[in-house]
């Protein structure tokens, strides 16, 4: 079993948010990188495939020269080999672009898989697992859990919203992105990142790659979400009051 | 005055037969031993260089050999019946090598020491004192071990060891008897065969018990690591902790034939007290198994079918099986070592230890909370940035920075530290000092903190840290050191014990029972400033495990993140002895040992004693 796992690395959860100059992205020169965490599930998704049938976990992974870290991470985790597609303009690109071109490294590969996170921690888009599986020509299906192989077919559990799973048959190859919590992660071992050394860590660029990465989407202005905070007194007696709280987490919070 | 006593008897003659008949015997014994003991030998030096050691600095060397050897200081500090016993018997074989060597040499007509001389007579006197006192302890060695059975030296009697004990006492009565008998008489022939017989068996006998200490263990602790607890690095690109025979150091390997299977360690072990499978004496003597089955270089784990993953787990590092080992063995980095062999290498499957790595990959805390949750705690209570100007750095820790409990030791810390005008700032980010990853064996991720953290500190220009934690303070003054240069680092109870003539004394004296957390006490050795500070807000009592004896809290180790234990709960057992202090106070010093006891205290309901670090005793008393 072939499995291809693409991997983006994204500003670690505690990295401190500023806006650059400009408006158009944050800041990055305080910032720590980490691995996308969607993305490690879907690593961790494809190692356990792999333990149980055989076969081959490939990393591929686009970004400027940093992500290597990120890689050496996937490769000490258990990836066989890793792609790094390098572009130092990431952020300036939109889905299409960036899909494009995994799906340029991905293609000759001739995966039975093809895993990858539902969405990235920073953009949060959800589209590149899928127009991946467009330009492959391949079927997909998004935030998935849990993944079962038996022949040449696979079973996979689907999230649905309030606690509702989907489960569906599928053929291969296929692009699946997966859902964080299906699994436990494992964590990553000296003797990992030692062996990681030695695996083939091949460098592609966008020409080598001939695709064409003018946008067709721009990003024209991110903005720190501001906070808001409002109290309301629920007028009444405690009976009343706490009816009308109750309906309230119910239909406004919809906690309940 | 010595003329008029007796004089040591010998036979004055010995025919060809009986020298022929003592070679063979001294032959025999000498290989009897030799069979055993050349392979243990080997075994001991095919094992695998330590890395780093050094013979040198070679003064605290012999100060340790000296004081644990000659005075047999450890020995008779634990046990002092049992400890004195045995040295008597240590220091009548001292006394007698020279006696069983002119022993020896008489029968060939080479004695050296004349019975009858000055020099003779003085030192066969002085090692009649010997004797007899060494007689004296063997029975009460015997008597203990067989009779008195304490449940330290084993179910299973050592039969061993009383035909030892029998060799020892028959060995000193027939020396003292030829005090009482002529030289020219058969009586003294006799005696001094008798003699000779029981040392020849002797011999023999020492490689297969446990009295290969009496070989080995003078040699484990001159050449033990030294530091208490002190982590080994790791060699090389292959090297990833004690995996299999191959990991096993010349060290270790002495170590583990050197056990003398006391059980002082498991008798202040607080995983054996509370019911877990983890027995620090059953590590050594597993390793001991290993070796003789497997060897040092075999590939075949060493957790298996010696000793057990899951018992190397449950070690909180408290070091109380170290601090007392009388033969030198070093249990922490044995015990460490086969984690490290088992996370390194990704063995060690388990949800709690996965979630703490994972969050200390990716994050700054063991607590896997937010980052920005510090920074929030550090705003609201309007604590200073350290710029370089203050004289200390504030370390905050993962417990002083997120955890309630911890916060609160924090800020009063900080209440007493703006009383007495000391400067001090706290750093704008701060990571786990790697604590708990290094105790579980997680090599990778240690590191990564460490030098996150050194940099951070290097980048800050810090000189001097104060922490409420001793695990930190620890953990950045020794650990660190692999990975750079740490700052100078000390523990709140020192900084406090140094102002104490500054601080207020309350004037209510209710009584303080103060625990000894093992990372304050038998780590870094510090025992009176602590109770200096508390002192100031009452009354002291001492719980019946104290200072260097002190039992863990239970969280050491990295265990406090490992979720449920097996068996009793080692800080409900702690907890007990301090509650039947009758104290209205437990005083703590580390933020571990205070949530262990918090949640112990609370299981006990009512009328529990209030539990207060040093620092939140001092200001109470603080005005406002």
């Amino acid at each position: 079993m072939k499995i291809v796992v693409a991997i983006k690395q994204v500003p670690d959860r505690d990295a401190p948010v500023r806006i650059a100059a400009g408006g158009k992205w944050i800041d990055e020169s305080d910032v720590q990188w980490a691995m996308n965490e969607p993305d490690a599930y879907a690593l961790e998704e494809a190692l356990q495939l792999k333990e149980k049938h055989s076969g081959e976990v490939i990393v591929v992974s686009a970004g400027p020269e940093r992500v290597g870290s990120t890689i050496r991470e996937a490769l000490a985790k258990g990836a066989d080999r890793a792609i790094h597609i390098v572009c130092d303009d990431l952020a300036g690109r939109d889905a299409l672009a960036v899909a494009r071109l995994l799906a340029a490294a991905i293609k000759p590969e001739n995966p039975d898989l093809v895993l990858t996170g539902l969405q990235s921690e920073d953009l949060g888009l959800g589209q590149t697992g899928v127009i991946i599986a467009e330009l492959l020509g391949m079927p997909h299906a998004t935030l998935i859990l849990h993944v079962e192989k038996s022949g040449n077919e696979i079973k996979v559990k689907r999230e649905l919203e309030e606690g509702w799973f989907q489960s569906i048959e599928m053929p291969m190859p296929s692009v699946l992105t997966i859902q964080s919590g299906g699994n436990k992660l494992r964590y990553a071992t000296l003797m990992g990142i030692k062996r990681a050394k030695t695996k083939e860590l091949r460098a592609v660029n966008a020409a080598e790659l001939g695709v064409d990465v003018a946008p067709v989407l721009a990003l024209e202005q991110i903005a720190v979400p501001k906070k808001q905070k409002s109290t309301q007194i629920l007028p009444g007696s405690a009976k009343e009051a706490a009816a009308a709280l109750v309906e309230k987490l119910k239909t406004e919070a919809r906690v309940l | 005055m010595i003329a008029f006593l007796p004089t040591l008897a010998e036979p004055q003659h010995f025919s060809v037969w009986e020298k022929l008949l003592f070679g063979a015997l001294a032959a025999a014994s000498a290989y009897g031993f030799w069979r055993p003991f050349g392979p243990i030998l080997n075994k001991i030096l095919q094992s695998k260089k330590d890395p780093e050691f050094h013979l040198f600095p070679i003064g605290r060397r012999v100060r340790d050999f000296v004081w644990e050897v000659m005075c047999q200081a450890k020995v008779i500090r634990e046990r002092p019946l049992a400890g004195v016993a045995h040295a008597l018997v240590f220091w009548a074989f001292c006394a007698f090598a020279l006696v069983t060597l002119n022993h020896a040499a008489a029968i060939f007509g080479v004695g050296f020491l004349d019975p009858a001389g000055r020099v003779g007579r003085f030192y066969f006197y002085f090692a009649a004192v010997f004797a007899a006192a060494c007689a004296v302890g063997i029975f009460g060695l015997f008597v203990r071990r067989f009779v008195v059975r304490p449940k330290w030296l084993g179910g299973q009697l050592s039969w061993g060891s009383g035909l030892v004990a029998l060799l020892i006492f028959v060995l000193m009565v027939t020396y003292l008897a030829e005090f009482f008998v002529s030289g020219a008489g058969d009586a003294a022939r006799a005696l001094w065969w008798a003699h000779t017989l029981a040392l020849l068996a002797f011999l023999p006998v020492i490689p297969h018990t446990k009295h290969l200490h009496l070989v080995l263990s003078p040699f484990t602790i001159f050449l033990s690591r030294g530091g208490f607890g002190r982590i080994p690095p790791l060699a090389g690109d292959e090297d990833f902790g004690l995996v299999a025979g191959t990991d096993l150091t010349r060290l270790v390997s002495l170590q583990a034939y050197s056990c003398v299977e006391c059980g002082r360690c498991m008798e202040h072990c607080p995983a054996n007290n509370t019911g877990k499978l983890l027995n620090p004496k059953e590590v050594v003597l597993g390793l001991r198994g290993y070796l003789n089955e497997f060897g040092p270089r075999s590939k075949e784990p060493l957790l298996g079918k010696y000793n057990a993953q899951e018992a190397a787990f449950q070690c909180t590092t408290c070091g109380a099986c170290e601090f007392q080992c009388p033969v030198g063995i070093e249990h922490v980095p044995i015990i460490v070592g086969l984690r490290r062999g088992a996370v390194n290498t990704g063995a060690w499957e388990d949800d709690y230890g996965a979630k703490l790595f994972l969050a200390l990959e990716r994050g700054s805390n063991a607590l896997g909370m937010s980052a920005s949750e510090r920074d929030k705690f550090i705003e609201k209570n309007s604590l200073p940035y350290f710029d370089g100007m203050q004289e200390y750095c504030l370390w905050l820790g993962c417990m002083g920075a997120y955890d309630p409990g911890g916060r609160e030791i924090v800020l009063a810390l900080v209440r007493v530290m703006r009383f007495l005008g000391a400067s001090f700032g706290v750093l704008r980010k701060e990571r786990c000092t790697g604590d708990p990853v290094r105790r579980l064996g997680n090599d990778l991720v240690f590191q990564q903190l460490a030098e996150a953290n050194l940099e951070t500190l290097a980048q800050n220009k810090v000189k001097k840290i104060v922490s409420i934690c001793p695990h930190c303070v620890r953990t950045i003054q020794e650990d660190w050191k692999a990975y750079g240069t740490p700052p100078e680092v000390e523990h709140h109870s020192e900084f406090l014990a140094r102002f104490s003539d500054r601080l207020p004394r309350t004037q209510a004296r209710e009584k303080i029972v103060f625990h000894d957390p093992c990372y304050l006490g038998r780590y870094r050795g510090v025992y009176e400033e602590p109770r200096r500070v508390a002192e100031l807000a009452g009354e002291l009592v001492e719980a019946p495990r104290s200072h260097e004896r002190s039992f863990c809290c239970g969280a050491g180790g990295g265990l406090v993140f490992l979720g449920e234990e097996k068996g009793e709960r080692v800080s409900h057992a702690r907890t007990a002895e301090l509650v039947a202090t009758g104290a209205g106070i437990v005083g703590a010093a580390c933020p571990f040992c205070n949530t262990m006891f918090q949640d112990a205290l609370a299981a006990r309901g009512d009328g529990a004693p209030k539990l207060m670090d040093i620092a939140q005793l001092l200001a109470r008393g603080l005005p406002e």
